[in-house]
């Protein structure tokens, strides 16, 4: 242990006096145990982390083994017969499907306006923080506040966007009602709402690319075109590929505003697995059943989430 | 629209933002600001909106013709009535301290335990932190229905501890506030450790004072976190008393069925808090969500 | 960045310390935590008088809303012991599952509203506390004063747990003007009856020459619940049954059902009706004088009268032999409370009362109030055209039985997902119900879950 600390301690000195995370990344090992210190430390977190993550995870498990249902009936143990069911259930499958199909929908210009809005807002115009302010705003707003505004402009009869097109002489379209451009109205809320987020992070990228690559990439008399495509977009490739799955995952979990918007019900267009999730565990009481979705949804996720940990692996080293 | 914005896109690195011999006003610059107006003016104008509707009567908000301004005018009717029902405030309230205790709760036992996984060598420390990081895999959402079945096994459905203990965990916090500490000079700490300074004196009076601008950016995304929840304080809590806004928004109607210039200004009131403090704390809340953000996701 | 030094001396009592302290401190952060909402929950329930606060829940706005908002203040203002207080969520689904959830908690409101149907998806589950008739009959309240029907419909195993405000039953609006100009009255002023499908065939047909649109409005485009209350009407009146055996399949007669389809579509000819009409569109027909009849809910009758619109209604007439209407019940549950307060339960029973007493008000939203006494007033006699249809709350058919059954429920969505087709595009009326009976004995072989 001593050695090793030493060691580690000699490339810590010999790193440059730099405030980057990656230097200091070798930091000094501890020496001595300290397991009182140290539990009493952690004891805290790890009592809320094995009673609300840890035991709800593993008792999720068992409960999508069992027909247990919201009112306390049920609860024997049926193998494996709600994932059977799951998997030739149709609903389920249109619920997966309509995930995938917002999380293609959202995704895309989630990701491509917040890079356009990043690259025009350090483009060094004027008022920065205006435009900064502008995008950013709604992903402060809650999701119901959200809900309530976009509802309003989606409205039929009295909404903005109808009386717009219908100034233009455009038929008026039922946003939220058509089942075939609910999911698209739901998708452009959600990318009013959120892609303050992923522009702040290309803000913050942008920033970190480092001066001297401009600087060369002058000398070499590269014009303005040259040095977005030869150097701030390869810059941004592994932020980018982070956003993107950072933002598939949040896609998939959708749920709050389609919830909302469709007015609290469930839709066949609309339906995401989490809504499914909450209409088969608590409007219809199946909490065995939901469990089992909710795990074959948690899987999913995992798989993505693994490719999202090699992603962030391979930008760390 | 992507091709356009890409054109004039530039990174200009001085204050005057130009280089010598470059045009102030070229065409690419001028394309540039349209396309900044065009999207600002798209992105204020459902808030616009939904003000503009919150400032008329009921009447001129529920009939055609769709009109920025009322007929009958201006007026603050919509925000009495919201106000004076009373739900409102207690809601608000509600999402306040909870959000608050959420906040505290969740930034004191991260920080700690993140300290201890930075600096204390303890058995179990690395199986600890593995299972901690690889639980930030693990989407709420999928947990709802255990957690849901728990809290009724506790008799916490319908209680703020129900509200709230759950929200408390968030281990991405734990990730980051790991790295913070790790880039802490150990020296200082040990200087006061040389002096016979417990452990948690150190943390308290040496490496805190240190991690301020880390503990407020995590602090700032776990309040606006709580503070815009909705699934699980939506599953917990069915008592209108005990509500937060965005809950209480949702789910209470009207007996009078919808009305229109009253809905939006819920949505204004129920916005403006965070509103107003990102406007004072424009710098540190961009900060901390460039911080936390990838790691918090 | 400066080098860094090793730790050279190890504090040799640092841990008892420290764990000390942080024992206590985060004791008191988490005590600090739980004493807050305690405090909090108490200063927003408690109340300054010694009046019981009774938090009362229903799905009910517009007209509805309006008229148990004003029955509510009526009630509190008439009796000192309590304040009830209500909190109206968004109807349907999202109503029925927040009650769900509100009464397996155990802090559930003291009272609430619900649809008679939905019983058999709450009452086995544990999730409603009985009524105490002995009780109710000290208010005034005894099974005497209802229909044998209606009364039944809240009984489950031996015991009472919804009392029932009124029935809705579906019925027939029409317009008197249009109904005078195409000769269709009888002397009496009010619709002429009719007895077989051809009689009423006959009727619209006169009722569509007089009128400027439509001799009928009916919607029922993405609305599950009203395809399902006329084909159901008609399916009873062939004396054809519907079961719902939980653990076994579907039952109906199929050929009564086609019948009742065909049937259907010969009105939807986009002559007599429009065949494509969502419900929002047919009211606004109907309330606009476009139409001459509409098959609808009572609820809609304040509706009709706020738009001055010349309106009669009747029970929908029996075309196929048996009388028979769809309906449902707003009815009183209270949602099972861990444990109930004595005294607020029995200022519930006292509210309960006194809103069922004063529900001739609420005959003024349309509906037929269930508590006789009410009805059999002179006073309701006069209350036009309410009376007119006041007979169907004795030929009222809820829903077959059964836990995913009721207004606002997966049943009625799911009957109009498998029957859109066949009114809308013309699909087979045998196969849209072959499929819906495939859906229904999915739903029965999964296990019960209330």
């Amino acid at each position: 242990m001593t050695t090793a600390a030493v060691g580690n301690r000699a490339v810590a000195t010999a790193g440059p006096a730099a405030d980057d995370a990656e230097a200091t990344a070798t930091r000094e090992r501890p020496r001595n145990r300290e397991n009182g210190p140290g539990w009493a430390f952690v004891a805290p977190l790890v009592v809320f982390f094995a009673l609300f993550l840890v035991w709800p995870l593993i008792h999720g498990l068992y409960l999508s083994f069992t027909d247990q249902s919201m009112t306390g009936a049920g609860g024997a143990f049926v193998g494996l017969a709600n994932y059977a069911e799951a998997f030739a259930d149709a609903e389920m499958w249109r619920a997966l499907w309509n995930t995938v199909w917002f999380t293609l929908l959202s995704t895309v210009p989630l990701v491509l306006i917040a890079l356009v809005m990043a690259l025009l807002v350090e483009a060094g115009l004027p008022g920065k923080w205006l435009w900064r302010l502008s995008f950013f705003m709604p992903f402060l707003l809650a999701s119901t506040v959200v809900s309530l505004i976009w509802v309003w402009i989606f409205n039929p009869q009295l909404g903005l966007v109808n009386s717009v097109l219908q100034s233009f002489g455009l038929a008026a379209v039922p946003w939220l009602q058509d089942p075939t451009v609910s999911m698209i109205s739901i998708v452009i809320a959600t990318v009013w709402w959120t892609v303050g987020f992923n522009f702040l992070l290309y803000l913050a990228a942008i920033q970190n690319i480092p001066e001297q690559q401009y600087e060369a990439a002058s000398i070499d008399g590269a014009g303005r075109w040259r040095k977005l495509w030869s150097v701030t977009l390869p810059q941004l490739a592994p932020t980018t590929m982070l956003i993107v799955i950072l933002q598939i995952l949040a896609s998939l979990k959708v749920f709050d505003q389609i919830y909302q918007m469709m007015n609290q019900l469930v839709t066949p267009a609309t339906q995401s697995v989490v809504v499914y999730i909450f209409d088969t565990g608590f409007t219809g009481y199946r909490f065995g059943y939901a469990s089992a979705i909710s795990y074959i949804f948690f899987a999913i996720v995992l798989i993505i989430s693994l490719v999202q940990f090699r992603t962030n692996a391979r930008r760390s080293a | 629209m992507t091709a356009v914005a890409a054109r004039p896109t530039r990174r200009m690195p001085s204050s005057s933002g130009l280089k010598p011999g470059e045009k102030r006003f070229g065409v690419a610059r001028i394309l540039a600001i349209l396309v900044l107006l065009f999207l600002a003016v798209t992105w204020l104008l459902p808030l616009a909106w939904a003000v503009a509707t919150s400032l008329q009567t009921e009447a001129d908000a529920g009939s055609a013709p769709v009109s920025w301004f009322g007929e009958s005018g201006v007026t603050f009717d919509a925000y009495t009535n919201v106000l004076g029902a009373g739900n409102v405030p207690i809601w608000a309230w509600n999402s306040l301290w909870t959000s608050a205790v959420i906040t505290f709760l969740t930034v004191a036992t991260c920080a700690l335990a993140a300290y201890a996984f930075s600096r204390l060598d303890f058995a179990g420390r690395k199986p600890l932190y593995f299972a901690i990081i690889a639980a930030i895999v693990i989407p709420p959402q999928v947990l709802v229905i255990p957690l849901f079945y728990q809290m009724l096994a506790f008799g916490m459905v319908d209680t703020y501890l129900g509200l709230i203990l759950p929200q408390v965990v968030a281990p991405a916090m734990v990730f980051i506030l790991k790295k913070f500490f790790d880039q802490v000079p150990i020296e200082l700490e040990e200087a006061a450790r040389v002096d016979g300074a417990s452990r948690l004196r150190v943390f308290w009076s040496v490496v805190l004072p240190l991690s301020r601008p880390i503990l407020a950016a995590v602090s700032i995304f776990v309040f606006i976190q709580a503070w815009n929840n909705f699934l699980w304080p939506f599953l917990i809590i069915n008592d209108t008393n005990l509500m937060t806004l965005p809950v209480g928004l949702q789910t209470v109607k009207s007996a009078f069925g919808v009305q229109y210039a009253q809905n939006m200004a819920m949505a204004i009131l129920a916005a403006l808090p965070l509103i107003v403090l990102f406007l004072f704390f424009q710098r540190q809340i961009i900060r901390g969500i460039a911080t936390t953000g990838f790691g918090g996701q | 960045m400066a080098s860094k030094t090793n730790p050279t001396t190890t504090n040799a009592r640092p841990t008892a310390f420290s764990r000390r302290q942080l024992l206590v401190g985060g004791a008191a952060a988490l005590g600090g935590a739980m004493l807050a909402p305690a405090l909090t929950g108490c200063s927003t329930g408690a109340a300054a008088s010694g009046e019981a606060q009774l938090s009362f829940w229903h799905p009910l706005t517009g007209g509805d809303g309006i008229t148990m908002s004003d029955l509510v203040t009526e009630a509190n203002q008439a009796n000192e012991t309590f304040n009830a207080e209500q909190t109206v969520l968004t109807w349907g689904p999202p109503y029925y599952t927040k009650l769900a959830m509100a009464s397996v908690g155990g802090r559930a409101p003291d009272v609430a509203v619900m649809h008679a149907a939905r019983l058999p998806g709450y009452a086995p589950g544990g999730l409603l506390d009985p009524w105490d008739t002995d009780l109710l009959a000290e208010f005034g309240v005894t099974e005497e004063d209802f229909a044998p029907r209606i009364w039944e419909k809240g009984v489950y195993e031996g015991d009472v747990y919804s009392i029932a405000l009124d029935a809705h039953p579906f019925i027939l609006m029409y317009n008197t003007d249009i109904a005078e100009a195409a000769g269709v009255l009888g002397s009496n002023g009010q619709l002429v009856e009719t007895t077989s499908p051809e009689d009423f065939l006959e009727v619209a047909r006169a009722m569509t020459d007089a009128a400027p649109a439509h001799g009928l409005s009916y919607g029922y485009l993405n609305d599950g619940a009203q395809m399902w209350r006329l084909w159901y009407t008609f399916y009873r009146q062939m004396g054809a049954e519907f079961e719902l055996p939980v653990g076994g399949k579907a039952k109906f007669d199929e050929e009564a059902g086609v019948a009742a389809f065909d049937y259907i579509r010969q009105l939807l000819d986009n002559e007599i009706a429009t065949s494509t009409n969502d419900y929002a569109t047919a009211v606004a027909e109907f309330s606009s004088g476009d139409s001459g009849m509409f098959l609808t809910g009572p609820w809609e009758l304040p509706t009709m009268q706020n738009a001055e619109l010349p309106v009669d209604a009747m029970p929908i007439p029996t075309l196929f032999g048996e009388p028979a209407a769809y309906a449902d019940s707003h009815a009183f549950v209270l949602p099972h409370q861990a444990f109930p307060d004595e005294n607020k339960r029995r200022e519930t029973y006292r509210l309960v009362a006194n809103i069922l007493q004063n529900s001739i008000k609420w005959a003024g939203a349309g509906h037929i109030p269930a508590y006789e006494p009410v009805t059999e007033d002179p006073a309701y006699g006069e209350l036009l055209p309410q009376a007119h249809y006041v007979q169907a709350s004795e030929i009222v058919n809820y829903d077959p039985p059964a836990w995913f059954t009721g207004s606002g429920s997966d049943f009625q969505n799911l009957f109009g997902q498998h029957m859109q087709p066949v009114l809308l595009a013309g699909a087979d009326p045998a196969a849209g119900l072959r499929d819906f009976k495939a859906a229904l004995d999915v739903l029965l072989s999964k296990p019960n879950p209330v």
